[in-house]
């Protein structure tokens, strides 16, 4: 197993500038979850680690051993790609044991590793079949068993459950994390789902427009996004943000927009700064908006709304609520027992309130 | 006036063109709406092999018992069809067939029948004209096919040398076809600047009328003003000691007609097979490569393991096509070989038998022929086929 050091990379596509400077250390045995939206170049990163593609600029260390000129086969590397590239006219057991081949292995250690790695996965079974035969999962499956036989020192996934449905992604996603509590491996893992890189992730990077936003552990990310893109792109319902404007009185800070209006508290905004006109926008998830709740000390005042609509989602409910012209997405226990168009009281939580400069988006509350 | 001529003619025709279509729709219409009635079988038989008589008997001038029978047993069949099969149903879908169908049925299935009839009696240069008058032909049973296997077609050269060195000219085209299709199909998959000039180029020798290219061909290998000959010589020049080992003009036409041949023909059939195999290396993911990139397998490697076998579901059927078409590749032979002071040193089956048949005037004897040849080639490529199909189950 091994570590991995991205430094300073950068890709470009002609004129176009995919990649701008990326640092990223990567530890032994960690578990790192690559996520941002399409185009945002997580995966261009990642076939660049796996030698698939050129490296512009900077450095990519396996082992403190750089690797940059380095053919994929010597990096000691094992993709799982998103349409899991199974070679269709070779069995499940030519699949897997392709690269051992190449390699020369013995045949006892060749069969040993494929039988080790069918024991882990559970495709004993299916050995004889032709990736044809297998549904989309056991294709998967194979993909990553493919991956396994050759004990390479950094697994990567390239999305690899972004071809699944719903329900299988699910149970793909616990097969992976039991896989890599089993492995104890270093795992480099690339998707668009903010939920699989909460779910999976030892550790985030957050990417977008071919930089870092944000590194850190799920819950870090989720409790301190450092700005307005990781904010509205970790967690789910999304945030809800409101624009508006500072104003100090009284040595408090008043939040102020064209609907609603609240003080700031000092432990969730320190006046560090000069806040006094200040363009702010104020993040709040919808699960921190308490409707028809007493909202205790560390909560803002009563605000007025209007709920629009209800939806159920079993043990919760969405409410879409509307504070003058501003909306709302507040999420609740089930059952919330109004009909649309009521007025409902409610109140933000200031312990998970977020402020974000305008102009900058960088995070500038606690 | 001359217009008013040919506005005439021209209306004749569309006439003509127009009274055969109806007459093909009235037909096929008391088939598809009577079928099922008790008097239909005497009635379309009573009817119809007579009103072909009249029109037949009127074009050839000649009304025979054998004729009529010959269309009673036509009608027959196709009342019985309708009755047993059609039923009735998909009038439309028929109707719309019905006029390619009557084109075939002229143009292959008569041709073919004509041709069986022909290989169990005996027509050639002294029995022609005995046909001419009394319409009989002395049938001979399986004598023709007999003789396709011990006499010869041509003054010298043996059925079984003339199949031999077709099986050799099909197996070297057809291996060089794909061998050159391949590379050149490889080379192009690449990256490289004036891909489409290229590819345009290479694909001239296949889109120019087949008659032009051999013909241009073979004049490049004259003795004196060919291209080839022309090379060798400026080569020596360049180059004496190629002189010393041997290397001189050559006398293609004459002393190699054969390899002439095999040459053109490459030359000819590669484009096809480039632009078939260039199509499937096309639709190979690059997600295999990197696949095996990773995997770590060399060039080669990635060639043997990965392109061909992806690539063999297409270029099969066109290596099945090639062969055949090779096989019976007559134009090329005969345009190159084939005219006056021709040699019959180049002759495979298909050339030898258009020899047996208008310049030897043994027209029963090459019908046999032509079906031994027929079979060879239908159950070479059901054969092949066949287990192409065994092969894409497996997987």
């Amino acid at each position: 197993m091994a570590t991995v050091q991205f430094k300073k990379i950068v890709k470009r596509f002609g004129d176009n500038l995919v990649l701008n400077g990326v640092d990223v250390e990567i530890q032994d045995h960690e578990f790192v979850v690559i996520v941002g939206p399409s185009g945002c170049g997580k995966t261009t990163l990642l076939r660049m680690l796996a030698g698939l593609e050129e490296i512009s600029d900077g450095e990519i260390f396996i082992d403190k051993l750089l690797v940059n000129e380095l053919h994929p086969s010597k990096r000691e590397i094992a993709m799982v790609f998103q349409d899991y590239a199974l070679y269709p006219h070779m069995t499940v057991e030519e699949n897997m044991n392709f690269a051992l081949r190449l390699r020369k292995l013995p045949r006892a250690e060749i069969a040993s590793r494929v039988a080790e790695a069918s024991n882990i996965l559970q495709l004993n079974k299916f050995l004889k079949r032709m990736p044809k035969q297998l549904s989309g999962g056991q294709r998967q499956r194979v993909a990553i068993g493919r991956a396994i036989v050759r004990k390479p020192k950094v697994f990567l996934f390239d999305e690899p459950l972004s071809n699944l449905d719903a329900k299988l992604r699910e149970e793909m996603r616990v097969e992976i994390a039991k896989l890599y509590q089993r492995l104890n491996a270093t795992i480099l893992y690339v998707t668009h789902d903010q939920v699989e890189a909460m779910t999976l992730a030892g550790r985030i990077v957050i990417m977008n427009h071919g930089i870092v936003q944000q590194v850190g552990s799920p819950i870090e990310v989720y409790r301190k996004p450092v700005n307005l893109f990781v904010a509205g792109f970790i967690g789910s319902p999304t945030m809800n943000f409101v624009p508006g404007r500072l104003t100090v009185k009284d040595g408090t800070a008043i939040f102020s927009s064209e609907h609603l209006s609240l003080p700031v508290p000092a432990f969730v905004l320190p006046q560090k700064e000069a806040l006094e006109g200040r363009e702010v926008v104020l993040g709040i998830r919808p699960d921190d908006v308490l409707v028809e709740r007493p909202g205790g000390e560390k909560c803002s005042g009563r605000i007025d709304g209007v709920l629009e609509v209800c939806e159920l989602l079993g043990h919760r409910e969405n409410l879409y609520l509307k504070v003058g012209g501003q909306r709302l997405l507040a999420t609740v226990e089930a059952f919330f027992n109004r009909s649309p168009g009521s007025a409902v009281g409610l109140c933000f939580n200031y312990r998970n309130m977020h402020v974000f400069d305008k102009a900058t988006e960088r995070r500038i509350s606690e | 006036m001359n217009v008013l001529t040919s506005v005439a003619e021209v209306s004749w025709f569309i006439l003509l063109v127009a009274a055969g279509v109806a007459a093909l729709v009235g037909y096929l219409y008391s088939h598809f709406k009577f079928y099922a009635r008790s008097w239909f079988f005497p009635v379309v038989l009573a009817v119809f092999p007579a009103l072909a008589l009249a029109v037949s008997g009127g074009l050839l001038g000649g009304y025979t018992l054998k004729l009529w029978l010959y269309f009673a047993v036509a009608e027959a069949v196709i009342a019985a069809f309708f009755r047993y099969a059609v039923k009735g149903r998909h009038t439309v879908p028929y109707l719309l067939l019905a006029p390619a169908f009557a084109g075939l049925a002229l143009l292959l299935v008569y041709p073919f029948v004509f041709e069986i009839y022909l290989s169990f009696h005996d027509l050639k240069l002294t029995t022609i004209m005995m046909w001419k008058n009394t319409g009989e032909l002395p049938f001979v049973g399986l004598d023709q096919f007999v003789k396709v296997f011990t006499t010869s077609p041509l003054s010298e050269t043996t059925f079984w040398e003339l199949l031999l060195r077709t099986l050799v000219w099909t197996f070297s085209n057809v291996f060089f076809h794909v061998l050159g299709g391949f590379i050149l199909a490889l080379m192009l998959n690449n990256q490289i600047r004036f891909k489409g000039l290229y590819r345009t180029l290479l694909v001239i020798p296949w889109a120019m009328p087949q008659v032009v290219a051999v013909l241009a061909m073979r004049g490049e290998f004259h003795f004196t003003n060919g291209f080839v000959n022309i090379a060798i010589t400026k080569l020596i020049d360049k180059l004496p000691f190629l002189a010393a080992l041997g290397l001189a003009p050559v006398q293609w036409l004459s002393d190699y007609p054969l390899l002439t041949c095999t040459l053109i023909n490459i030359w000819l059939g590669i484009p096809f097979m480039m632009v078939v195999i260039l199509g499937g290396l096309q639709s190979i993911s690059s997600s295999y490569y990197d696949a095996a990139d990773i995997d770590g397998a060399s060039y080669f490697q990635k060639l043997r393991f990965i392109t061909l076998p992806l690539v063999r579901p297409v270029m099969m059927p066109a290596v099945t096509l090639g062969t055949v078409w090779t096989f019976n590749n007559i134009n090329v032979i005969y345009l190159v070989t084939g005219q006056a002071g021709g040699t019959e040193q180049a002759d495979i089956l298909v050339s030898a038998l258009y020899k047996a048949a208008f310049t030897y005037n043994r027209y029963s004897y090459s019908a046999a022929f032509a079906l031994v040849v027929f079979a060879m080639l239908f159950f070479f490529s059901v054969f092949y086929l066949k287990s192409f199909d065994a092969a894409k189950d497996e997987r």
